[in-house]
């Protein structure tokens, strides 16, 4: 799917995976998922974040599909690496909106 | 993100990332001066998406870094569809994006940790208005 395609009609809901081993718990976690609340609430776009621990990825693609945004959080080293790598290539084929810190 | 684009696009097949030890081509080191805990300013590249979402030309930020673009592949941040998007004081890439996506930003900074209620770290909020199909609201740095 092209981006144009991708973006022709807007949504106010979104889905954003969010990479991430450090526990719910870990200070960077929470800054994390708050930091996307904030967004939330300033855009008015909801958003469903989803934690994605690298060792659960078994389809990148899947955590690409349209309507959903990708988020590499903190937190290397990753425990599958070579999974986060394959849904950073996955975003950027499919034109998937992508932030990494 | 970098590691990923140095492997897919700039002919480093073997690019790796210091931090999982030895082999391959590092394309990602040890600073020689560790960003850990640290507050930095940072550059925004002019006509950068990213300078256009902070709407201004510099900023303050926060980062957990030790590691960073290794020198001997600092070209590799500005070919192939990438661009340097900030940087820090010394000169070192602290950000990047690519020129052929509609929003693919990766910073070596920690912009999580100086978002606020009421003040949403602007790569967060142009990320959701991506998603959303929305229409990036540029400007809206603190």
């Amino acid at each position: 799917m092209s981006a144009r395609r991708r973006y022709a009609s807007a949504v106010r809901r979104v889905v954003v995976n969010m990479l991430i081993d450090y526990s719910a718990e870990h200070p960077y976690h929470r800054a994390s998922v708050a930091a996307l609340q904030d967004a939330s609430e300033q855009t008015g776009v909801a958003v469903e974040v989803r934690v994605v621990p690298t060792d659960t990825i078994d389809d990148a693609d899947r955590l690409t599909d349209p309507g959903a945004a990708v988020f590499i959080g903190p937190g290397t080293p990753y425990r599958n690496p070579e999974a986060a790598h394959a849904v950073i290539r996955s975003a950027r084929a499919r034109g998937a909106p992508l932030v990494a810190t | 993100m970098l590691v990923e684009h140095a492997r897919s696009l700039a002919g480093v097949a073997d690019a790796s990332h210091a931090e999982y030890g030895p082999g391959g081509r590092p394309v990602i080191s040890l600073l020689a001066c560790s960003l850990q805990d640290q507050t930095i300013d940072v550059e925004l590249t002019p006509g950068s998406l990213l300078s256009r979402l902070y709407g201004r030309p510099r900023a303050i930020e926060r980062t957990t870094c030790s590691y960073g673009l290794t020198p001997e592949f600092r070209h590799i941040a500005d070919e192939h569809g990438m661009r340097t998007a900030a940087t820090d004081g010394t000169g070192e890439v602290r950000a990047t994006e690519r020129v052929d996506h509609p929003f693919f930003v990766g910073t070596l900074y920690q912009p999580q940790l100086t978002t606020v209620p009421g003040a949403a770290h602007p790569v967060f909020v142009g990320l959701l208005q991506a998603a959303s199909g929305g229409r990036l609201a540029f400007g809206t740095a603190r």
